[in-house]
């Protein structure tokens, strides 16, 4: 993904002020964790700066806090992160620093509120080894994820990963919670395995299940996303402005944390025009903006339309340019009289697709971007 | 930075009626999402200055609980850090008068940093200013007080405390306390001034024996006439908000909606204005809303027709409302219908469907924080 290409997939913008792994930390905040790894192999730099000492979301903590877990040397061997349970794997002297009786494991790119305390309780309720959260999924939908088959109980004996014909519609939403004792037995026999890919989907939950442990899916009802592709995370902006979508940021007890970088209120000058969109603070929208999120720091210019579009951190659109169902990545620049983007129904299916200017990047005066184009 | 900062938070709180009823002038809102002393204290933090001692009077708690841990300003430090400093009193109830006397308070906090310099400073003036150039300047000039200054036009209708007339060459001829500015470019005090430490603390202590309160007249005019000491102007070019009456307090809001420059001199982005961030999502506006020439800060939600109006974080506004050339500062909620022209709505006001408020542009309408219309 063309956003990712200088940062890592959680640090990409997301909803006007925050960033993907907003999400998972204020959720382990919110349910009361106040110790938390970020795994992470690629392009640190970016992710390093944005989480700092992890004030921004209280876990600036004497014991415990935000730290980042890069790959690193060790004295007799160095490698990078071989899969997700490598990377838990690697990093066991420092869970056992704070010696957990559970790991909670969650993925940088969903988009979605959670209290993870209630999935401990559960756990905890039903004497569980490994707890999987699950999300009820549509039938046709259903080959797309990894799928869980269930007894009554609610004890998991078989996951399929994207399975052609599923027998269930409980979608893993790739939020594990173990009990520890379990988890490092079962990363250091996954370890040991030559022929293994090192990922919890593929590896260490089958391993489980074919010991017979106590596996458990934890159904979980309310919004939830991947947001591993451009038109996903598209969708999951557009959610943001839908009120039936069941994504609300606005709730007092359940915030979102984000870092934040002292802009002033924004600027809403005469002559603008703005339905429908969330406007960050920084901004000077001067232009016709229309079911679109407006982020952090932006310039929208006279005369310029932007049209259900997501456009990120400190971005600039001068003037006469338009944005239709368009993603514009942070930093960028579009010059006057540019056309990004278009409309669906005046292309034909295979033609149309969400335009993306990536970071940083700078459209010239007068240029066309067309609906679907990666720049 | 060997320069320690002092800010004077309680200052001239009777000026600004109902609206500092309920906090220290230091913590008026302002600009859709600051109070004054966010401005003063990202300068000194802007300028490196570590130290920060903040006097206060009464009615300091929102302003407590607006500084926290002063993490937000970079001033959360091992060494230095933001100081709040209470009233001194030796069990009688006495607090003080002028800034000289309050400055008692701050006499344990001086004593211990360990910075030379001191900038003394009022929150009600709101400008960005990097302190670390007129120290410098204050240093070379071998002066005895450094009095940083902007130059204003005549009005005989408002009082400055301080005025300071100069020769050709820089040397101050003549200093004027309380009094209007009865020329245009009149070198007028911004209520900020350096001085060796040392110096600060030696007035402090002999004023609190002679009974004397104020730092303009009693130390700065009495020591240029009759005491020698000596002056230098700093002269700052920048914009300079000055607020010193709910009328003016009105017309400054508004104003950095109009002025786009004062805007970008005022939040210059290589040094920006900190407050306390609060979480907010960004602001929504909806499909049938509309918004002309406005400040809008986060978390809010318009429904109605907006214009010329200041907007701060988390404030609620239903549709078929207009609000025109008004304040409305944090968690208000206006209801249906409502129609509002020039007035401050203090913090938490809920305004029910259908009222209608209108002041007058010199005279807005102020509703009380957390009062319901």
């Amino acid at each position: 993904m063309v956003l990712t290409e200088e940062t890592a997939k959680p640090a990409v913008a997301f909803g006007g002020k925050y960033r993907i792994i907003d999400f998972p930390l204020s959720n382990c905040v919110n349910s009361g964790i106040d110790t938390v790894g970020i795994l992470t192999q690629y392009q640190p730099l970016e992710l390093n700066a944005y989480v700092g000492t992890g004030r921004p979301w209280g876990l600036n903590r004497n014991f415990g806090g935000a730290h980042i877990l890069p790959p690193y040397a060790k004295s007799n061997k160095s490698e990078w992160y071989k899969g997700t349970a490598n990377a838990v794997y690697q990093n066991i002297p420092f869970i056992e620093n704070y010696a957990p009786e559970y790991v909670l494991i969650l993925s940088g790119d969903h988009i979605y509120k959670m209290d993870y305390s209630k999935m401990l309780d559960y756990h905890k309720k039903k004497g569980s080894d490994c707890t999987i959260a699950v999300l009820e999924v549509p039938l046709s939908e259903a080959s797309r994820f990894g799928i869980m088959n269930t007894n009554e109980d609610g004890s998991i004996f078989e996951f399929e990963e994207k399975p052609k014909h599923p027998k269930s519609t409980k979608a893993s939403m790739g939020i594990y919670i173990f009990s520890w004792s379990v988890l490092r037995e079962y990363l250091m026999r996954d370890e040991e395995d030559p022929t293994s890919s090192n990922d919890f989907g593929k590896n260490v939950i089958p391993a489980l299940l074919a010991d017979g442990k106590q596996v458990f899916a934890y159904p979980f009802e309310g919004y939830w996303k991947d947001v591993g592709t451009i038109q996903s995370l598209w969708e999951a902006n557009m959610d943001l402005l839908d009120p039936k979508s069941g994504l609300n940021l606005r709730d007092q007890k359940h915030k979102i944390y984000a870092r934040n970088y002292a802009q002033p209120s924004s600027y809403i000058a005469n002559g603008s025009t703005i339905k429908n969109s969330y406007v960050a603070e920084g901004c000077t929208v001067r232009g016709y903006v229309e079911n679109s999120i407006i982020s952090t720091a932006c310039v929208i210019e006279e005369g310029v339309t932007v049209l259900n579009s997501v456009i990120m951190p400190n971005t600039t659109v001068k003037k006469g340019s338009t944005v239709k169902f368009a993603i514009l990545g942070e930093n960028a620049t579009v010059g006057r009289n540019v056309h990004i983007g278009g409309e669906k129904e005046y292309y034909a299916e295979d033609a149309w697709g969400i335009a993306v200017i990536g970071k940083g990047k700078e459209i010239p005066d007068n240029a066309t971007v067309a609906p679907g184009e990666i720049i | 930075m060997n320069l320690a900062g002092i800010i004077f938070s309680n200052l001239y709180d009777e000026r600004f009626g109902v609206l500092t009823h309920k906090r220290t002038v230091a913590s008026l809102p302002f600009g859709g999402r600051y109070r004054f002393v966010d401005f003063v204290l990202s300068n000194m933090s802007n300028s490196g200055i570590t130290s920060v001692g903040i006097i206060t009077k009464h009615n300091y708690n929102s302003l407590m609980d607006h500084l926290g841990s002063s993490a937000e300003w970079d001033l959360n430090r091992k060494n230095g850090g933001v100081h709040l400093l209470a009233p001194f009193s030796t069990g009688m109830s006495y607090v003080y008068q002028g800034k000289l006397e309050a400055l008692y308070s701050a006499f344990a906090f001086l004593e211990k940093t360990p910075e030379d310099y001191v900038v003394l400073s009022d929150s009600t003036i709101l400008c960005n200013i990097d302190y670390g150039e007129a120290l410098e300047e204050h240093i070379a000039s071998g002066k005895d007080v450094t009095v940083i200054a902007k130059r204003a036009a005549k009005n005989p209708n408002v009082n400055y405390e301080l005025i300071v007339d100069m020769a050709k060459d820089g040397t101050v001829t003549d200093v004027t306390v309380d009094y209007p500015a009865m020329r245009d470019g009149a070198m007028v005090s911004m209520g900020m001034y350096i001085m060796e430490k040392k110096l600060l603390l030696s007035a402090v202590k002999e004023s609190v024996c002679k009974g004397r309160h104020l730092l303009e007249r009693d130390f700065i005019q009495e020591g240029f006439y009759h005491n020698g000491l000596t002056l230098n102007v700093h002269e700052f070019t920048k914009h300079v908000i000055r607020n010193d009456s709910v009328a003016s307090y009105f017309a400054n809001n508004l104003a950095l909606i109009r002025d786009e420059a004062l805007r970008r001199d005022l939040f210059d982005r290589s040094r920006p204005i900190y407050t306390k961030v609060r979480d907010e999502v960004p602001s929504y506006y909806s499909e049938h809303s509309s918004t002309k020439d406005c400040l809008v800060a986060d978390g809010c939600r318009i429904h109605g027709d907006l214009e010329g109006s200041v907007l701060f974080r988390d404030v609620y506004v239903g549709s078929g409302t207009v609000i025109k050339n008004s304040i409305i500062m944090q968690g208000t909620v206006i209801g249906k219908g409502c129609h509002i022209e020039n007035a401050i709505l203090d913090k938490n006001v809920t305004v029910s469907d259908g009222v209608r408020l209108i002041g007058a542009p010199s005279a807005p309408c102020i509703v009380e924080k957390g009062e319901s219309v």
